[in-house]
């Protein structure tokens, strides 16, 4: 069996979410657009509102489920106790879960569109509600607008005929609540711009804090019970089929057979579809904190060159799996955020190490840090591991592993448990090839990895197993002396750039021969590039060569 | 936190104050609400404010992704030298734009979104001058 790059499990697998996920949206709004679009409890607030009231009704539903399912990708300690209890559909189910952001992404642009859908519907509302209730001309809208002005059986909310819209947004709990939570919303979604996110990731970090108010405004939100249907009772007296016509009689107490309408609230329901949600993410944010408050020791900081920092370090209870993550947080550099590093570090260490490049302002502090000469050791706190798609690796035969940059390190956690199976002649070990390549700009970056790379060499020829692991190193930011350089010293043994026995590549790998041509730095073309080539290159029978993608992106 | 570049967020906000405002004028337009005038200035301004917000300004650390086919957009704001480079001026002229939209329910959202935003380049615009 052939691993890492699948055709037909892994997007199957996503989509099946996906499509159940839209498929429950779509069936949410067509059955609320008609229950509000045809029901005869609604008969009367259509006069006035149109088919304004499906449409905000049903996207309000939409919102909800929305929002009940937004928090839930986010809560990792859940999603890694899923994927770690979840042994009947393993594999397909654990690739599913590594998509948690996207997912979360997906329903925040779902949002995004039924709040559209939403607040445009309501200003027609309340534009049509308050044109009936200024309207003298004594229509069914105009009639309706001024029923039953002192009790609260009334359907128009605007009770004076002296006010605009705007006003009356700004004195109704829904109108205020609206405005707050969409403005939170709005901030949340422009802070979390990739560009933004990347680059000035405590803006969009602080800035999402914001769910707090939009669940809270949320919640608030339908309690007023402005959106209005006839009561049941008076559905009995007065069906609005038989009577609408008649209305001037009904109005004014001419009818024997129709009674004037009595109208009533919907009740609030956003929170009973938030509660539970809100609940798990709290316990999500409560088992965080009881998890950075356990101590963990740095033990070892060492700078290695093009600013990667290495961090060793040992927490009691701490078990790990080859590929797995672990979010980091500093509290001397900013007390709230979780930044995610992959553990570089084997399972049968003792101690559990990450490298740290960096990134952006958290991981350039912590990295000054440590360039000072008497270097303070901060505290660091630990959540984790979360899991990745790379624990599945020694299950299968053969290995192909692309690692871009800083992207390889996953795979320095796997070739070291390698090292250390081989030494104590694991059975569990099924892998017997492995292809291994590392696409990086500059040779700096190789320091590091490169003495691990050497030890593995030197391990494999003693072990005699010299042809399992087969590297392919590509530098793609060469230049015409580095060219020169490896020319004359064609003929030595070792390598000019690494000094280990395979050469270095100078350019980008010749994916034609593995797969085909990739463009290197971006991390996503490469996946793109990847995936396509493992379509192409996965046969149609399941039985002969088949390549499962794996990607993992920060 | 000092390193970082609030205007880009800023610009980010107000390209998106830019669409709320033509979207909400659109709907009180078409819906010919009462004072829909005050919704017709708010399309035209949003797309005045999107054309204007539109191109990515440069980092001052690292590389810019620029939006897609920002070049003409560039060319054209950069024609106004210091009036559109300066965030002191924009901060100004986005609460300036913004105003008059604030007297319908329709576009009132643009409004306070387009006010956040002048409110982040006036932050910054007053972290240069100091």
């Amino acid at each position: 069996k052939y691993m890492w790059l699948h055709k037909e499990h892994l997007y199957v697998a996503f989509l099946d979410i996906k499509v159940a996920w839209l498929g429950v949206n779509i069936s949410l709004f067509v059955v609320y657009f008609l229950t509000f679009d045809r029901g005869e409890k609604y008969f009367y607030t259509r006069q006035i509102l149109g088919s304004a009231l499906p449409w905000a009704r049903a996207s309000a539903k939409c919102l909800n489920f929305n929002s009940m399912l937004i928090l839930l990708p986010v809560c990792r300690n859940l999603l890694s106790f899923l994927r770690g209890s979840c042994w009947c559909c393993r594999r397909t189910m654990r690739k599913q879960l590594d998509h948690n952001l996207t997912f979360h992404k997906l329903v925040a642009y779902m949002i995004a569109l039924h709040s559209a859908v939403h607040i445009i519907a309501h200003l027609l509302n309340f534009e049509w509600y308050n044109r009936a209730k200024q309207a003298t001309d004594g229509d069914l809208a105009s009639t309706l607008s001024h029923l039953h002005e002192d009790d609260g059986l009334w359907l128009n909310p605007i009770h004076s005929n002296t006010t605009t819209p705007l006003y009356v947004a700004f004195t109704t709990i829904p109108g205020i609540t609206g405005v707050i939570i969409t403005l939170c919303f709005i901030l949340m979604v422009t802070s979390s711009m990739e560009f933004i996110r990347r680059n000035y990731f405590e803006v969009f970090w602080y800035t999402h804090h914001l769910f707090v108010i939009y669940f809270l405004g949320l919640v608030i939100h339908g309690i007023a019970g402005l959106v209005r249907g006839q009561t049941d009772k008076s559905l009995e007296e007065s069906n609005p089929k038989l009577c609408a016509g008649q209305y001037t009689e009904w109005a004014q107490g001419n009818s024997t057979h129709c009674k004037v309408p009595e109208f009533q609230g919907l009740p609030a329901e956003s929170w009973k579809w938030v509660l539970a949600p809100i609940i798990l993410y709290a316990f999500e944010r409560a088992l965080r904190i009881w998890r950075s408050c356990q101590k963990v020791v740095v033990v070892k900081a060492i700078m290695h060159p093009s600013n990667v920092l290495e961090l060793q370090l040992y927490k009691k209870g701490f078990n790990m799996e080859v590929g797995q993550y672990v979010f980091l947080n500093c509290p001397s550099i900013y007390y709230l955020e979780w930044h995610p590093f992959t553990l570089t570090s084997a399972p049968e260490e003792k101690l559990f190490s990450v490298h740290i490049r960096a990134a952006g302002d958290w991981t350039e502090a912590l990295i000054d840090n440590f360039k000072q000469p008497n270097p303070v050791m901060p505290r660091i706190e630990v959540d984790g591991p979360f899991g990745t798609a790379s624990e599945d690796v020694f299950q299968y035969e053969v290995a192909m592993l692309v690692g871009a940059g800083i992207g390889v390190t996953p795979f320095a956690s796997v070739l070291k448990s390698i090292w250390y199976k081989f030494q104590h002649g694991d059975q569990g070990l099924q892998t017997k090839t492995i292809y291994f390549y590392w696409i990086c700009r500059e040779t700096g970056a190789f320091a590091w990895f490169r003495d691990l790379l050497a030890s593995l060499e030197q391990e494999m020829d003693e072990s005699g197993r010299a042809g399992m692991l087969s590297y392919h190193l590509y530098l793609t930011g060469w230049n015409s002396s580095m060219v020169g350089h490896a020319a004359v010293n064609f003929d030595r043994s070792t390598d000019m750039v690494t000094g280990l026995r395979q050469k270095t590549f100078f350019g980008r790998p010749m994916w034609s021969n593995e797969f085909s041509a990739v463009a290197a730095a971006h991390p996503r073309a490469l996946a793109k590039t990847l995936q396509k080539y493992c379509h192409q290159h996965s046969s149609l029978d399941p039985r002969n060569v088949q390549f499962y993608f794996n990607k993992e992106n920060f | 936190m000092g390193g970082i570049e609030w205007a880009m967020w800023a610009n980010e906000q107000a390209l998106a104050s830019g669409l709320i405002l033509v979207t909400g004028g659109i709907v009180a337009v078409a819906g010919q609400f009462k004072n829909w005038q005050f919704a017709a200035y708010s399309i035209a301004a949003g797309v005045f404010i999107c054309l204007l917000e539109y191109p990515r300004g440069k980092r001052k650390k690292g590389s810019t992704m620029e939006r897609c086919g920002q070049k003409c957009f560039t060319t054209v704001v950069k024609a106004f030298g210091p009036l559109t480079r300066n965030y002191y001026v924009r901060a100004f002229l986005h609460i300036c734009l913004a105003v008059p939209a604030a007297f319908l329910l329709a576009t009132i959202l643009g409004t306070v979104c387009l006010a956040i935003a002048s409110g982040i380049y006036l932050l910054v615009s007053r972290v240069l001058l100091r």
